[in-house]
């Protein structure tokens, strides 16, 4: 048995170099100190989404992309499937934990400096993977066709209608048409589950690998002789798979306790419900739209929080080739303060959004 | 009592510990997603119809209803009483169809024959038609499984 083990292990390792990456595997090394806690989000990220990808798949089994039926197959799937009700749970409540440990993996990587040469592309690929993601709940929130979601969809495609000149354009590509109906649950469906999956494994790929490559960041400050490495094998991975397992408890937990709702069925006709509001990662957009003033200065205020979103993201993809200091391992503390700013701007309109609703 | 020779070493025991635990990790999250991936049956307990669509049949005639996702077939006989059938061959899942000048169901895949009380006369099928039981409240036809048996769970 032993025999045949080894011949078939040869016969693959000719083929593709396996003692290669056993080796890699071997070799690669944590770096271990005050930060090293920030490391495991990465890895949280990752598990997520393959979590994403197998509850997702399932789910495909049943639902039926259609304004007559998605509502109805969601139902279907909450009470008459098998274990239905905790693959969707799963799906919905991984989902916003995985939107929230991508925030907490960017900031963290972010005050970390860990975005510094040469691992600008790292940052770049992950600023990209935090919009795809953002595109993954935007899409999948409307798959149940519920009221919430109809109504959530159509603001948001509207206010991508507002920009100037190429507003309108994007939002019938958007919805496939000038409404939310049945085109819009066809294209979200071709979004959700063809394309930004394609998307993701692509530039996931690139992603891991560069971590491969270029090994964990280490914070600014700590001389390369004195940081203490531990072996990635054995030792971090299984922390790793704790982290993993933790997780996996909570949201089975959540989905016991909080199984996902599926709301009422969407009408287009009907009035929008009282206290409509997004999903709640696109909150402090939505808040700061709500609160900015119609005009500032004769331009119209929505468009100058719209472009300021767009130039701030863009700005925040490129930081890595903007913080001059820590691309020379010197300190940061502008870029730190920055960081700290967002992070408050950020918290706090989510806070306002849920706790001031009148507003 | 102290052993002088173990089994097994520490390391074993807990490699034991560690793959044992991870095999049954495996084991529960393969559980519900196999009960997941086999649909639940969409074989309705009963099915009520309005008797009045029935009641003026011929004797020695059948009208298809809706058995779920199958035809339930009724047959009304000749002394006026009727039965009813879920109207699939037993030998490979066609529907038949009733031949009312021979009294005979016929299923036209395998060339299967059953008698007009559903009985398999001829041909490949192995069982008669499947009955469902009858009965008749007010202005309800209500059909039901027959013994509230189950065919798939």
């Amino acid at each position: 048995m032993k025999n045949i083990l080894q011949s078939i292990y040869f016969y693959l390792d000719t083929r593709f170099k396996l003692s290669d990456l056993i080796q890699f595997a071997k070799k690669k090394k944590v770096p271990e100190h005050k930060h090293s806690f920030w490391y495991y989000f990465g890895g949280i990220c990752l598990f997520l989404f393959i979590l994403q990808v197998l509850t997702g798949i399932l789910l495909l089994l049943y639902y039926t992309p259609s304004v007559d039926s998605a509502h109805e197959s969601i139902q279907f799937i909450m009470s008459q499937v098998k274990f239905g009700w905790l693959m969707r749970s799963v799906h919905s409540w991984s989902a916003n934990i995985l939107i929230a440990a991508i925030f907490i993996h960017m900031f963290s990587s972010f005050f970390l400096k860990a975005y510094r040469s040469p691992r600008e592309l790292t940052w770049i690929t992950g600023f990209f993977l935090l919009l795809i993601f953002l595109a993954f709940g935007f899409s999948g929130y409307l798959l149940p066709w519920n009221e919430l979601s109809f109504f959530a969809t159509r603001i948001g495609s509207d206010i991508a209608g507002t920009l100037p000149l190429i507003g309108n354009h994007i939002k019938t590509f958007i919805l496939g048409g000038t409404d939310v109906t049945g085109a819009t649950i066809s294209r979200f469906f071709w979004l959700h589950i063809g394309i930004l999956p394609l998307l993701t494994v692509m530039i996931l790929g690139i992603h891991v690998l560069l971590v491969q490559i270029l090994g964990m960041s280490k914070p600014i400050g700590i001389p390369e002789n004195k940081v203490k490495e531990v072996p990635f094998f054995p030792n971090f991975i299984l922390k790793d798979s704790l982290g993993w397992m933790l997780i996996l408890a909570l949201i089975g937990v959540l989905c016991v306790f909080f199984p996902w709702e599926i709301g009422q069925k969407a009408d287009p006709f009907a009035a929008t419900p009282i206290g409509i509001k997004p999903e709640w990662y696109f909150t402090f957009m939505f808040s700061t739209l709500k609160i900015i003033p119609a005009h500032i200065f004769s331009i119209e205020g929505e468009m100058i929080a719209i472009f300021g979103f767009m130039i701030g993201g863009l700005l925040w993809m490129l930081v890595p080739f903007l913080d001059r200091n820590a691309a020379k391992e010197r300190r940061s503390p502008v870029f730190s303060f920055i960081g700290w700013v967002v992070l408050l701007y950020i918290v706090v309109m989510t806070a306002v959004t849920y706790l001031l609703p009148g507003l | 009592m102290k052993l002088k020779h173990s089994l097994f070493t520490r390391r074993q025991f807990l490699n034991g510990l560690l793959g044992g635990w991870l095999g049954a990790l495996l084991a529960s999250f393969l559980y519900p997603v196999i009960k997941f991936v086999f649909p639940p049956t969409r074989e309705p307990d009963q099915v009520i119809l309005p008797f009045a669509d029935f009641r003026d049949m011929e004797p020695n005639s059948v009208k298809t209803f809706l058995w779920g996702t199958k035809p339930g077939i009724l047959k009304k006989k000749d002394d006026g009483s009727y039965l009813a059938f879920v109207g699939v061959c037993t030998h490979l899942d066609c529907n038949v169809s009733y031949l009312a000048d021979q009294r005979k169901f016929f299923c036209a895949c395998h060339d299967g024959w059953y008698d007009e009380n559903g009985r398999n006369i001829g041909g490949p099928p192995p069982k008669p038609l499947r009955r469902l039981v009858l009965s008749i409240e007010g202005e309800d036809l209500i059909i039901k499984r027959e013994g509230g048996e189950r065919v798939e769970d």
